[in-house]
C-alpha cells in the first residue's frame, strides 16, 4: 500500500527518499498491509523522543494501523502560541 | 516591596506610594488587576479621565529567575469593555522592578488634548513628565530612536505608543523595547494603546538597570533557579522546539490537525502553510544572514525570539510569531513571508495587534473590499489605518467594528475581541478558553492546545468535548499565577510535564520574598486574581451570554473534519464555579 508520510521540524532529515508529495516536507512511501504508526517510526529510526503523530489529521496512538492512501505525519514535541 | 508610581495627568504630578498592605502578595497580573478593581469605576469610559493604565513587572521582575521578566499592561479594555490585561516581554520589567516599583499607575487626562507627555523615570524610580510634542505621530521605531538620542543612551528601556494609540484606535498596543532596543515586544491585545493615548502618554523611559534585587535567601534561590532552568532545558518543547523553530514551529501542526483558520475562518487548513511555517522561516532567516534565537529580555532561558530581516541581512522586523504569521497570512490567504514581515512591520510601526488587525483584514476580504491573498491590498487597509481615514479608523477598531461596517456575518469574536490562530470548532478546548476567558478571545488566557493537540499535560480528543471545560478552567487559573509572577507562559510547558519545574517557582518565590509559598498558594493567588476580573466584568455588564462562541461557530462546519462547537453552555458556566467562593474568602464582591 502507499500512503503520504510527513516528518516536521528537528524530524524533517528523517524523510526517506522518494516521490514528494503535497510538500517539501512529504514523501509518498510504500509499505506493508497492515503497519503500525509505532512501526512505521522504528523504519524511519526517529529518535527516542516523545512525539506526535497524526493519520488524516486525527491526532493518534502508535499502535494505530495504517491503510492505504492515509497521510501520516509525525512531530517532535513542537508548542508555542 | 516595591513602592507604586502614580501619574496624574491632569495635574501632571507623579508621586511615590507604599503599596498598600493588603497587596502584598500581588505582582504582575494580580496587582494590576487589584488596582484596577479598587480604582476604575467598572462603567467607566474606557478613554475618559476615570480609566487607569497600570504597568507592574511580575515578582520575579529585577531577578535573575529564568523566564521571569514578563510586564503587565492592564485596564479597563476599549475593545472588550471588561477588564485586561496584556502581557508583554521586553526589558521593561525588570528595570521597572529595580528600580524598586511594583507598579506604575497612570490616571486622568490632561487639559490640553493636544499635549503629548513622556513619563522618564531614573534609577531610583522617581519620574517626571515632559513635553514630546514633536513626537506626535511617529512610529514606534522612529519615536524608540528619537528618545534613545534626546536622552543619550542606548540602552534606555522604551515603552511607546504608536499612531494608532494616539489615534484612540481600538485595536492599538503598547510597545516595549527588546534587549537590542528594538520596540518590537507588544502587549497588543485589547487596545491598550487607545488607553494610553488618551493619556496623552507617548512613551516612558527608565534605565536599563544593573543591580538585581536582594533576595530574603540567597542561597536557596541560586538553588531554585537552578531546578528551574535545568527543567525548562529539559523538556524538548521549551529546550529544542522553541529555541529553534519560534513560535512558528506551531503552524504545520495546527494545520495538520485542521485547526488553522484560512481565509476568515471558513477552512481549517491552509494550502500555502508550507510557505510560512516556522521551519521555512527559520531557512529564510539563516540564509539572509538573521539572527534565529534570543530571549526577548534578558534573564529567558528559552529564547523562541528572532529577527525577520531583509534579503540584505538588514533588520525588518521581530520574527514574526505564530499568531502573527497566521493572521496576516493564512487567515488572509497569503503564503508570501517577506510581504507578512512587511505587514507585521506596519502593523507594529503603527502600534496594532497583529491578531486584530489579521482578523480585521480578513473580515474585510471577505466584504470583497479586497481579495483574499492580496498583500497590496492589505498593505492598503494598514495604510488607511495610518493616514487615519474613515475607513481606516474603522479597521483599527478591530473586527468586529469592521465586520458591521462592511456587511460580514462570520466575524470571529468573543467579548468584541478577535480570535487569535486555532479554530476553536476542531479544537474544542481552546473554544472554551475563548468563550469563557476574562479577556475576550485569548489563547494564552488558558492554553488549552497543550492536551489537545501537542500531547503536552495529558491527552483530550479535541474534536470532543469531554474534559473541556476542565482542562480550560485548570489552565486559566495556573496561567493567571504564572502571569502574576512575571514568567513567561512558555514555562507552562515543562512546568505541566515535570514536578520539579513546579515546585520551583514556589521555591524562588519563597526564597526570593521570605514569605511562605507552597503549591496551594501558588493555585489560591491563580484564582484570586480570576475573582478581581470576573467580578469586575459583572458589574462592567457582562452575564453568561458574554461568554460565548459566535452562534455561526455552532453551525457552520468546518472543514476538513467538518466539525462545529460542541462544548454545552452549562459546561462553559462551570468554568468559573470557582469565584463566588475565592471572592468570599478574599471579603470582596464588587468593585
Ligand atoms: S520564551 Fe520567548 S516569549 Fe518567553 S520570555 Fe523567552 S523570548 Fe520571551
Amino acid at each position: 500500500m502507499r500512503i503520504e508520510l510527513a516528518l516536521f521540524a528537528s524530524l524533517e532529515p528523517y524523510l526517506p527518499e522518494g516521490e514528494s508529495a503535497s510538500g517539501r516536507r512529504t514523501r509518498m512511501i510504500d509499505l506493508p498491509g497492515g503497519i503500525t504508526v509505532g512501526e512505521v517510526v522504528a523504519r524511519l529510526g526517529l529518535p527516542d523522543q516523545p512525539r506526535v503523530c497524526f493519520i488524516d489529521g486525527r491526532g493518534v496512538r502508535e499502535d494505530a494501523v495504517l491503510t492505504d492512501g492515509v497521510r501520516l505525519a509525525i512531530f517532535p514535541p513542537v508548542a508555542g502560541g | 516591596m516595591g513602592s507604586l508610581l502614580r501619574v496624574d495627568m491632569a495635574c501632571l504630578t507623579v508621586k511615590k506610594e507604599p503599596v498598600p498592605a493588603g497587596w502584598a502578595k500581588y505582582a504582575g497580573r494580580a496587582l494590576t488587576d487589584a488596582i484596577i478593581f479598587a480604582e476604575v469605576p467598572p462603567k467607566a469610559d474606557p478613554l475618559g479621565p476615570a480609566n487607569k493604565l497600570v504597568l507592574a513587572p511580575g515578582l520575579f521582575g529585577g531577578t535573575p529567575a529564568p523566564n521571569g521578566g514578563r510586564l503587565s499592561i492592564g485596564a479597563k479594555s476599549p475593545l472588550t469593555g471588561g477588564i485586561k490585561e496584556s502581557n508583554v516581554g521586553g526589558q521593561f520589567a525588570h528595570s521597572a522592578a529595580k528600580a524598586g516599583l511594583a507598579a506604575i499607575i497612570i490616571e486622568g487626562r490632561p487639559a490640553d488634548p493636544k499635549a503629548l507627555y513622556a513619563l522618564d523615570i531614573d534609577a531610583q524610580g522617581n519620574g517626571m513628565l515632559n513635553r514630546v510634542d514633536d513626537l506626535a505621530g511617529l512610529g514606534n521605531y522612529e519615536t524608540a530612536e528619537k528618545l534613545h538620542a534626546m536622552k543619550g543612551d542606548d540602552k534606555l528601556v522604551t515603552v511607546t505608543n504608536g499612531p494608532a494609540g494616539e489615534m484612540l484606535m481600538k485595536a492599538a498596543g503598547i510597545a516595549v523595547s527588546d534587549p537590542h532596543g528594538y520596540p518590537n515586544r507588544f502587549a497588543g491585545r485589547g487596545g491598550l494603546g487607545a488607553v494610553m493615548g488618551s493619556k496623552g502618554l507617548k512613551a516612558i523611559t527608565i534605565p536599563l538597570g544593573i543591580e538585581s534585587l536582594p533576595h530574603a535567601d540567597k542561597e536557596a534561590f541560586t538553588a531554585a533557579v537552578r531546578k528551574f532552568a535545568n527543567a525548562l532545558k529539559e523538556h524538548p518543547v521549551s529546550g529544542q522546539g522553541l529555541p529553534t523553530y519560534g513560535t512558528n514551529v506551531l503552524a504545520n501542526i495546527i494545520n495538520e490537525a485542521g485547526g488553522y483558520p484560512t481565509r476568515n475562518f471558513s477552512e481549517g487548513r491552509f494550502e500555502g502553510v508550507e510557505k510560512i511555517s516556522g521551519e521555512t522561516m527559520r531557512e529564510i532567516t539563516l540564509e539572509r544572514g538573521g539572527n534565529v534565537k534570543h530571549g526577548c529580555h534578558t534573564g529567558c532561558v528559552i529564547q523562541c525570539s528572532r529577527y525577520y530581516v531583509h534579503p540584505d541581512g538588514s533588520y525588518w522586523t521581530k520574527g514574526s510569531e505564530y499568531e502573527s504569521v497566521w493572521a496576516l497570512g493564512a487567515d488572509c490567504g497569503i503564503d508570501d513571508m517577506d510581504g507578512i514581515a512587511e505587514l507585521d512591520r506596519k502593523c507594529g510601526d503603527l502600534g496594532l495587534d497583529t491578531i486584530e488587525m489579521g482578523n480585521v483584514i480578513a473580515v474585510y476580504m471577505e466584504s470583497g473590499k479586497a481579495e483574499f491573498g492580496d498583500v497590496q491590498g492589505a498593505l492598503a487597509a494598514l495604510e488607511e489605518c495610518a493616514k487615519g481615514t474613515e475607513t481606516g479608523r474603522i479597521l483599527g477598531d478591530g473586527a468586529e467594528a469592521t465586520g458591521m461596517a462592511f456587511g460580514v456575518e462570520r466575524i470571529p469574536v468573543v467579548k468584541h475581541q478577535a480570535m487569535p490562530a486555532y479554530d476553536p470548532r476542531p479544537i474544542q478546548g481552546i473554544g472554551v478558553t475563548y468563550a469563557t476567558s476574562t479577556q475576550g478571545a485569548d489563547h494564552t488566557a488558558g492554553y488549552s492546545i497543550t492536551a489537545n493537540v501537542l500531547g503536552v499535560g495529558g491527552t483530550v480528543d479535541p474534536l470532543k468535548p469531554l474534559g473541556q471545560a476542565e482542562l480550560s478552567k485548570n489552565l486559566q487559573i495556573a496561567t493567571a499565577m504564572l502571569d502574576s509572577f512575571g514568567l513567561c507562559i512558555f514555562v507552562a510547558f515543562p512546568v505541566l510535564d515535570i514536578p520539579a519545574a513546579f515546585e520551583a517557582i514556589y521555591e524562588m518565590a519563597t526564597a526570593h520574598t521570605g514569605d511562605p509559598w507552597d503549591a496551594d498558594a501558588l493555585m489560591k493567588l491563580g484564582r484570586e486574581t480570576i475573582a478581581f476580573e470576573r467580578l469586575f466584568n459583572e458589574s462592567a455588564g457582562f452575564t453568561a451570554a458574554d461568554d460565548r462562541l459566535p452562534a455561526w461557530m455552532l453551525t457552520e462546519k468546518l472543514p476538513p473534519h467538518n466539525s462545529v462547537f460542541t462544548v454545552t453552555d452549562a459546561e462553559l458556566d462551570s468554568v468559573h464555579d470557582f469565584v463566588a467562593e475565592t471572592a468570599a474568602e478574599m471579603g470582596i464582591s464588587k468593585p
